[in-house]
C-alpha cells in the first residue's frame, strides 16, 4: 500500500511531505499532548470521585436509542445478502459477463463493523476489479447486478417499498429500497491504480479510498471489536451530526479516536464508557487534533500519517474549540445537552449557565495567513495541513 | 540530597530534642518515637549510639551532609569504611526495640523483627570477638577514604566505636549529586566525625524513603551498616588462616596455606585488590555504567541486567561463595540485587518522596508514615527480546539445534540462554532498530566522553567543595557578588545557548554555589536535541524579559543577607544574655582531636538534651544565600539559643523572583513557640544589629504581629521575616489559646509550610528541565492576567512540576513544548470540577493544593488555557505571553537548521536516535564554551 500511495499521490497532499523531506530540511517531531489518563501516576486522585452512575446510564440509554431497530437490521441484512450473493456469483462464474473481471467482494463500513446508527441504513460493499474501472465497465456491472437481482427475486413477492432503485455514481452503484441502501463501491487492484486516467476511468483518489476502506474494516475487526468501542463510536457519530464543529471528523477518525480513548491507557484494559466518553473531550480539548500534536497515527497507512492532518487548519481549530467548550459543559453536569437528551446544540456556540457557573464559548485562534508571504515557510514547520483526501473514505 | 534531607526537615527542631543519652532513656525514646514515626526508627537508635560513643551527640540536620565540624575525628577512622558487601535486613519492630547499652558497649538487637532474623546482625558479630578481625577487613576493603583515615584503634575492643557506618554507596545512589559527599570525604579528613553523622543521617533518611517503598514488615535493604570490631583500617591483610583459607577480596577459599599464598600473589587477586582500592566508591564507578546495573552484594559482582544477574545467581561461582559463607558463618546478604542507579537515579528521576507534614511527633501514631507508590528498587522494566525471526537455528545432522546465528548482528552462539540475552542486548537492539524497526527504543549508553565528563564534573565538585570549606569567612561581600554575577552569567549563557538553537545539554555547569550547592540546574543524560522552535524562541525571549536585572537581584540579595547577618547577631546576643555560662564550652570539647571518646561526657549529654535537629554547617556561612537553612548554632552547641536559624523561603529561595518583585520572605526558626514578647525583643534589637552589619544602608524595622513577624524595609524593598517553630505543629499548640502571648498559629504554620515548599521545590522542580523557566513564565501570567490570579503560586508550581515530570518517556521538553504541555493539561480539564486535584506532597494526606478555587474560577482558568493552547498551536504564542511577535529569523534559522541537519546526517540516524547521541554530544561539547575551572577567588 505504501507503494501505491507514493505512486498515486505524488503532487498532491502527500507529495508535500516528500518535498519537504528534500527541500526543507526541518525536522518536526510532533508531541503527544497531555493525557490525564496516561499521567494518572502524577495526578493521584485526591478528591472523591464524583458519582457518575446517572451519567453512565444516560450514555447507555443514548446508545440504545441510536442503535438500529431489529426491523432496520433485517431489512438491510436482506438486501446485503442478496447483493453479496449476486456479486459472489460474478466472481466465481462470470459467465458471459466480460465488461470487467471481479477480483474480490468485501463488506466494509459501519454495517460490517456493527457501528451503524439508526436512521442511516446504508451498508457498503467494495468490489475489487481485476480490470481497469472504466466508466463503461461500472455501468455494465450495474446493469448486470440489476438483472441478476431481478432474477434472484423473481419468486419473491415484492411488497410496496421493496422495489429496488438502482443508481450509478462516481463511486460505483447504489441499490436502494425504501428501508435500506447498499452501496457497491468499485475499485481496482493496487497495481492498476497508477494506470488510471481520470478521463476514462473513475477517480483514482476514490479508488484509493475504497481500498483503504477494506484495510480499515480489517483493522477494526482485529483491534476494535470491544463492544465499549462500538458504543462510543455510535455516540461520537451522533455528536458529529449534531455539532457543526465535529463535522470534519471522518468515520475513520472517529473509529480510531474511540479506540484510542478506550484502549490507550496504562492498564490496557477497556475504560468504562463514562470515562472514555469524557476522555474523548479531554483529548480533543488538550489539542490531540491540533497542529503540532502527534495525534493518532493511521495504523493502516505507511509513513506514520497523523489522521487529523486530513482536516484543514481551520477545521482542526473549530473541532478543538467545540470539544473544549463541551468539556467544560460536561464537567458542570451538562451531559444531557451534549448527548442530545435535552436542549439543543447551541451550547457549543452560546453562553450557558450551569449551576451558577457561566460557561462561555471560545473564539477561533486560527487566522488566515496573510498573503502567504512570510508565513509560508514557517507555517510548514508544524502546521502542514493540506487535507489529505486519501484519508476520507466513503464508508459510513 | 535535598530530597531526602527534606524529610528530616519536616520534623524540624523537635526531632532530637528529647534524646537523653543514658542508655535506658535512649532506648525508650527510640521506642517512643517508633510509635509515631516509623521513618525515624533507625535514626533514633543510631544517633543514640553515636552520641553515647562519641560523647557529643550530633544529630544531623537537613543542612548538608558534609559540613564542617570539629568534633572528634579519630573514631571516624573506623567509621569511614563503606561496606559494599553487607546488608542487614532490619525489621521495623527490631529497630524499634533496639537499645544501646552503654555499659555493655555493644549493640543488641533486643527483639528481632520478622525480617531481621534472616541475617545475623552485625552487632552480635562485633561482640563475638572471635570474628571481629574478619569482619573488619571485610568492610574496609572498599574504603574510599582510606588514604587519609587515621589508623586509630579504639582502646576498648568491645566498644562499639564508630562502626555504625552507613553505607555511602546507597546514599550516593539516591542523590543527584553523589560526588559531593564522596569528595568531601576525600578532602576533609578533619571532618570525618561530622561526616559520620551525616552519613548516618542520610542513611536514616534513605531508610525513610525506602521504608515507604516496602511492605511494612519488609526487610530493609538499602541501609547497610558495617558492623565490626575496632580494627585498624589500614589492616588490609586478610585474616589469619583458620581452618579455611578465605580471601576476603576475591571471596574464595583456598585449600591450604600454600595455595592461599599463591593466590595472594597471583595476578587475579592483585588486580581485584587494586580495583577495590582504586575505585573511589562503588557508586562512582557504577554511575558510569548504563542505567540498570544490579549488584550481587555477596560476591560484589555487578551485572548489567536482570538476566545477567539471574545467570550469576544460578551460576557456580555464586553458589560456591554462598556455600563458603554458610560454612564460615558469615552473614549472607539477601539475594535481591542492589540496584545501582544510572540515569534513573539522576535528577530527572529524583526518588519520589512525599513531603509529609509530621504532625505532633510521637503523638498520633503512624502519622509520619509515607505512602509512596513508587518503588525505588523495582527492577528495570523487562526488555522484550526483539527480532526472534532473525535468529537462525543451526541444526546438526540429527536435527538437534546446536547453535544459533543472528542474522542482524552476524554472530553465533551455542547456548539458548546466550541467544536470549543477545536478543535483549543493546547491540542487537540497535541493529534491529537500524535494520528492521526504527521505532524501537534502545537504551542510551553513555559514551566514553560523557563518562569522562561526568568524572571531571565530580572532580571539580570535589575541588569546589574543598575550596569553599577552606576559605569560609573571608571576603564575604566580594564572594557574594561574584556568586551572583556568576550565576547570572550562567543563566544568560544558557539562554544564549538556547537561542543559538541548541536545546541539548548546556555544557557548562552552574556556577559554584558557595557552601552547599543544591543540585545543578540542568543535569542528567540529555537525549533530545532539537532545533529551537518558534515557540521556544518566544518563551525564552519573554523569560529574559521577566527575569530580574542583575542590579535588582543584588539589591535584594544585599538586604536579605544583611538581615540574616543581623539576625544572627541578635541571636548571639540573646543567647549570651540567657545562658552566659553554658556559652563557654571548653575548647577541648570542641576539638578533642585524638581522644576516642567512648563514655558519654556528662556535659555532652546535657548539651544534646535540647538539641535541635538543625545542624550547623561545616563551613560557617555568613548568610543563607545557598537557600538552605542558615543556622545560628555554633560549634559549641549552645543550648538555649532561642533563634535557631533563618531560611529563605518563597520566590527568593526558589529563584522565582521576577522583575519588579520587591517583597521577599525569610523564616526564623525558634526553639520554642514564638511569642509576641520574643518578637518585640527581636524587633528592638535588630536595628542595632543591622547597624553593626552595615552602616551604608538604612533599614527600617517594623513589627508585623499579624503576620507573626516583622518587616525590614529599605526604599522599595521589603523583607518579611516570620518567626515560627516546629513546636507549633504539636497538638497542644493547636488547642492552646491558653497563651495569648504566642503568635498566631496559622501564620506560624504557614511559615513552616513555606519552608517545606522551598525544600520540595529544590528537590523536585529545580532539576527538571524547563520547569523553572515555565514556572517563572506562569508566575508572570498569573500576575498579568486576572483570570489566572486565583491560582495560588504553590498550586501553580505543583501543577507545572507534575505536568512536566509526567511527560511520557521522561523526554525533556523544550521551553516552548513545556509551556504548551502545561496549557494542554489545564485545557484538558485538569482543574475542572471533577478533576483529580493537585495532591500536595508537603501536607499530611495530600490535600488538594488548589482546593480554594471556585467552580467559576476553574471554568475561567480552563477556558483561558484552552484558548491559549490553540493560540500556541496556531503560532500566536506571543499573544499568550503578552509580548510582541519576534521577527521570523528565516535566514539564520534555516542556515542553522541545515548545518545542524548535516551533522545529524553524518550520524546516519534520526535526530533523536539514541545511537549517535554520544557523537552529537561530542560536537556540542567541542563547540561550546569550555567549562570554566574553579579558580579560587583570592
Amino acid at each position: 500500500m505504501v507503494m501505491a500511495r507514493g505512486g498515486g499521490m505524488r503532487g498532491r497532499g502527500m507529495g508535500r511531505g516528500v518535498g519537504r523531506g528534500i527541500y526543507k530540511p526541518k525536522i518536526f517531531l510532533p508531541r503527544h499532548p497531555f493525557d490525564l489518563t496516561l499521567a494518572e501516576a502524577a495526578f493521584p486522585r485526591v478528591k472523591p470521585t464524583p458519582d457518575e452512575t446517572v451519567f453512565t446510564q444516560a450514555l447507555l440509554k443514548r446508545n440504545a436509542d441510536l442503535s438500529p431497530t431489529p426491523a432496520e437490521q433485517t431489512a438491510i441484512l436482506n438486501l446485503v445478502t442478496k447483493i453479496q450473493t449476486v456479486l459472489d456469483n460474478l466472481v466465481v462464474a462470470p459467465g458471459n459477463f466480460d465488461a470487467c473481471q471481479l477480483e474480490e467482494v468485501r463488506q466494509v463500513g459501519s454495517f460490517k463493523k456493527g457501528t451503524m446508527v439508526t436512521g442511516h441504513n446504508v451498508a457498503d460493499i467494495v468490489v475489487i476489479l481485476k480490470t481497469l474501472p472504466t466508466k463503461e465497465a461500472v455501468e455494465a456491472l450495474g446493469n448486470k447486478v440489476k438483472e441478476d437481482l431481478k432474477n434472484l427475486m423473481k419468486s419473491e413477492v415484492i411488497n410496496k417499498g421493496e422495489s429496488l432503485n438502482h443508481t450509478i455514481n462516481e463511486r460505483g452503484i447504489e441499490i436502494a429500497n425504501s428501508y435500506a441502501t447498499v452501496r457497491v463501491m468499485v475499485t481496482t487492484v493496487h497495481h492498476n491504480i497508477r494506470k488510471l486516467d481520470p478521463e476514462i476511468h473513475l477517480d483514482p483518489m476514490i479508488m484509493m479510498s475504497h481500498l483503504a476502506a477494506i484495510r480499515h474494516s480489517r483493522w477494526f475487526e482485529e483491534n476494535a471489536h470491544h463492544s465499549s468501542i462500538k458504543v462510543l463510536i455510535r455516540l461520537l457519530r451522533d455528536l458529529r451530526t449534531r455539532f457543526d464543529g465535529f463535522e470534519p471528523l471522518t468515520p475513520w477518525m472517529l473509529d480510531l479516536l474511540a479506540h484510542f480513548a478506550i484502549m490507550n491507557n496504562p492498564s490496557r484494559q477497556a475504560l468504562p464508557i463514562n470515562q472514555a466518553f469524557r476522555r474523548v473531550f479531554q483529548l480533543l480539548a488538550a489539542g490531540l487534533f491540533l497542529p503540532g500534536s502527534a495525534g493518532i497515527t493511521d495504523p493502516c497507512e505507511g509513513g506514520s500519517i497523523r489522521i487529523h492532518t486530513a482536516m484543514t487548519l481551520e477545521q482542526q481549530d473549530v473541532c478543538c474549540l467545540t470539544a473544549q467548550t463541551l468539556l467544560r459543559v460536561l464537567s458542570h453536569g451538562g451531559y444531557k445537552h451534549i448527548l442530545g437528551l435535552e436542549g439543543n446544540s447551541s451550547i457549543a456556540k452560546e453562553m450557558s449557565i450551569w449551576d451558577g457557573v457561566v460557561v462561555s464559548p471560545l473564539d477561533k485562534a486560527y487566522e488566515k495567513p496573510p498573503e502567504k508571504k512570510e508565513g509560508e515557510e514557517v507555517e510548514d514547520e508544524d502546521m502542514e495541513a493540506e487535507p489529505d483526501e486519501s484519508m476520507e473514505t466513503a464508508e459510513t | 540530597m535535598a530530597t531526602n534531607n527534606y524529610f528530616g526537615f519536616t520534623h524540624g527542631g523537635t526531632q532530637y530534642r528529647n534524646f537523653c543519652f543514658s542508655a535506658a532513656a535512649a532506648a525508650a525514646t527510640g521506642a517512643a518515637y517508633q510509635a509515631g514515626q516509623a521513618g525515624y526508627a533507625v535514626a533514633a537508635p543510631a544517633s543514640a549510639a553515636a552520641a553515647a560513643t562519641y560523647g557529643t551527640q550530633r544529630p544531623t540536620g537537613y543542612e548538608t551532609a558534609y559540613q564542617a565540624a570539629t568534633t572528634p575525628a579519630t573514631y571516624a577512622a573506623v567509621g569511614t569504611g563503606t561496606t559494599p558487601a553487607y546488608e542487614y535486613g532490619y525489621g521495623r519492630a527490631a529497630a524499634a526495640t533496639t537499645g544501646y547499652d552503654a555499659t555493655k558497649s555493644y549493640y543488641q538487637q533486643a527483639a528481632t523483627g520478622q525480617s531481621a532474623t534472616g541475617y545475623t546482625t552485625a552487632y552480635d558479630q562485633a561482640a563475638a570477638g572471635a570474628k571481629q578481625a574478619n569482619y573488619a577487613t571485610q568492610y574496609t576493603q572498599r574504603n574510599p577514604a582510606q588514604q587519609q583515615t587515621q589508623a586509630t584503634v579504639s582502646a576498648k575492643p568491645a566498644q562499639y566505636s564508630g562502626t555504625y557506618q552507613a553505607n555511602a554507596t546507597g546514599y550516593q545512589a539516591s542523590y543527584a549529586q553523589p560526588a559531593a559527599a564522596q569528595t568531601t570525604i576525600a578532602a576533609q579528613p578533619t571532618t570525618q566525625a561530622k561526616r559520620y553523622d551525616a552519613a548516618l543521617y542520610s542513611a536514616a533518611t534513605m531508610y525513610v524513603a525506602q521504608q515507604s517503598n516496602q511492605q511494612k514488615a519488609g526487610g530493609w535493604q538499602g541501609y547497610k551498616k558495617g558492623g565490626g570490631g575496632p580494627k585498624n583500617m589500614r589492616a588490609k591483610a586478610p585474616p589469619k588462616p583458620q581452618q579455611l583459607h578465605y580471601c576476603e577480596v576475591c571471596k574464595i577459599s583456598c585449600a591450604g596455606p600454600q595455595t592461599y599464598r599463591e593466590h595472594l600473589e597471583g595476578q587475579k587477586h592483585k588486580k581485584r585488590e587494586a580495583a577495590t582500592k582504586m575505585t573511589a566508591s562503588p557508586a562512582v564507578t557504577n554511575q558510569n555504567r548504563a542505567g540498570n546495573s544490579l549488584r550481587c552484594q555477596l560476591c560484589d559482582v555487578t551485572c548489567t541486567g536482570n538476566d545477567a544477574y539471574a545467570a550469576h545467581i544460578r551460576g557456580s561461582k555464586h553458589s560456591k561463595v554462598v556455600m563458603l559463607h554458610t560454612k564460615l558463618g558469615k552473614p549472607i546478604p539477601p539475594q535481591e540485587p542492589e540496584v545501582i542507579g544510572g540515569p534513573r537515579k539522576s535528577v530527572s528521576a529524583t526518588p519520589k518522596i512525599n513531603f509529609v507534614q509530621s504532625g505532633g511527633l510521637g503523638v498520633a501514631p503512624g502519622n509520619g508514615e509515607i505512602k509512596d507508590e513508587e518503588i525505588d528498587d523495582t527492577p528495570e522494566p523487562d526488555i522484550q527480546p526483539v527480532g526472534q525471526d532473525y535468529i537462525e537455528e543451526i541444526k546438526s545432522e540429527d536435527g538437534k539445534v546446536i547453535s544459533f546465528n543472528c542474522k542482524l548482528c552476524e554472530c553465533r552462539f551455542n547456548d539458548p540462554n546466550a541467544k536470549e540475552m543477545h536478543m535483549k542486548g543493546r547491540r542487537h537492539r540497535l541493529q534491529y532498530k537500524k535494520k528492521v524497526n526504527p521505532d524501537l527504543v534502545v537504551d542510551l549508553k553513555p559514551s566514553l566522553r560523557q563518562r569522562k565528563m561526568q568524572e571531571e564534573k565530580m572532580r571539580r565538585a570535589a575541588l569546589r567543595e574543598e575550596y569553599w570549606q577552606r576559605r569560609h569567612m573571608a571576603a564575604e561581600d566580594e564572594e557574594e557578588r561574584m556568586y551572583w554575577e556568576e550565576r547570572r552569567r550562567y543563566e544568560e549563557d544558557y539562554m544564549e545557548w538556547c537561542r543559538r538553537g541548541n536545546m541539548g545539554p548546556f555544557p557548562r555547569g552552574r556556577p559554584p554555589f558557595p557552601g552547599n550547592a543544591p543540585p545543578p540546574f540542568y543535569q542528567g543524560p540529555q537525549i533530545t536535541r532539537r532545533i529551537e522552535s518558534n515557540d521556544d524562541r518566544h518563551v525564552m525571549s519573554h523569560h529574559s524579559d521577566i527575569y530580574p536585572k542583575e542590579e535588582e537581584l543584588q539589591n535584594i540579595q544585599r538586604i536579605v543577607s544583611h538581615t540574616e547577618r543581623a539576625l544572627k547577631i541578635v541571636s548571639d546576643q540573646m543567647a549570651e544574655t540567657v545562658k552566659p555560662k553554658e556559652e563557654v564550652v571548653s575548647p577541648a570539647n570542641s576539638s578533642p582531636a585524638n581522644t576516642t571518646v567512648v563514655v558519654p561526657a556528662p556535659q555532652a549529654t546535657a548539651t544534646s538534651l535540647q538539641e535541635d535537629k538543625v545542624d550547623e554547617p561545616i563551613e560557617q556561612k555568613e548568610d543563607g544565600r545557598d537557600n538552605q537553612l542558615f543556622s545560628f548554632q555554633r560549634e559549641d552547641r549552645d543550648v538555649n539559643r532561642t533563634l535557631k536559624g533563618v531560611m529563605r523561603v518563597g520566590h527568593l529561595a526558589k529563584g522565582l523572583l521576577l522583575q519588579g518583585d520587591t517583597n521577599v520572605e525569610l523564616v526564623v526558626l525558634c526553639s520554642d513557640k514564638p511569642t509576641l514578647t520574643l518578637l518585640r525583643k527581636v524587633v528592638e534589637m535588630l536595628p542595632a544589629a543591622l547597624k553593626q552589619v552595615t552602616t551604608e544602608h538604612i533599614y527600617n524595622v517594623t513589627i508585623n504581629a499579624a503576620e507573626a513577624g516583622f518587616t525590614v524595609t529599605e526604599e522599595a524593598l521589603t523583607v518579611l521575616v516570620q518567626l515560627t517553630s516546629p513546636v507549633m505543629r504539636e497538638q497542644e499548640a493547636a488547642s492552646g489559646g491558653l497563651d495569648r502571648d504566642v503568635l498566631a498559629r496559622g501564620k506560624c504554620l504557614q511559615a513552616l509550610a513555606a519552608l517545606r515548599h522551598t525544600k520540595w521545590f529544590q528537590a523536585r522542580a529545580l532539576g527538571l528541565h524547563s520547569c523553572v523557566v515555565i514556572i517563572r513564565i506562569l508566575r508572570d501570567l498569573c500576575q498579568r492576567v486576572p483570570t489566572w490570579a486565583p491560582l495560588s503560586p504553590w498550586a501553580m508550581e505543583l501543577l507545572v512540576e507534575k505536568v512536566i515530570s509526567s511527560t511520557p518517556g521522561g523526554v525533556q521538553l523544550s521551553p516552548g513544548d513545556a509551556l504548551r504541555r502545561v496549557m494542554e493539561a489545564v485545557a484538558g480539564g485538569l482543574l475542572l470540577p471533577g478533576g483529580p486535584g493537585l495532591g500536595d506532597p508537603c501536607e499530611k494526606d495530600s490535600p488538594d493544593a488548589a482546593a480554594a478555587l471556585t467552580s467559576q474560577q476553574r471554568e475561567d482558568l480552563t477556558c483561558s488555557a484552552q484558548y491559549a493552547l490553540r493560540l500556541i498551536a496556531y503560532r500566536q504564542i506571543y499573544k499568550v505571553l503578552g509580548m510582541d511577535q519576534l521577527p521570523i529569523q528565516q535566514k539564520v534559522f534555516r542556515r542553522d537548521s541545515r548545518s545542524a541537519r548535516k551533522r545529524r546526517r553524518s550520524g546516519g540516524e534520526q535526530p533523536d536516535s539514541e545511537s549517535d547521541t554520544g557523537k552529537m554530544v561530542k560536537t556540542e561539547g567541542d563547540s561550546a564554551p569550555a567549562p570554566e575551572p574553579v579558580v579560587p577567588l583570592k
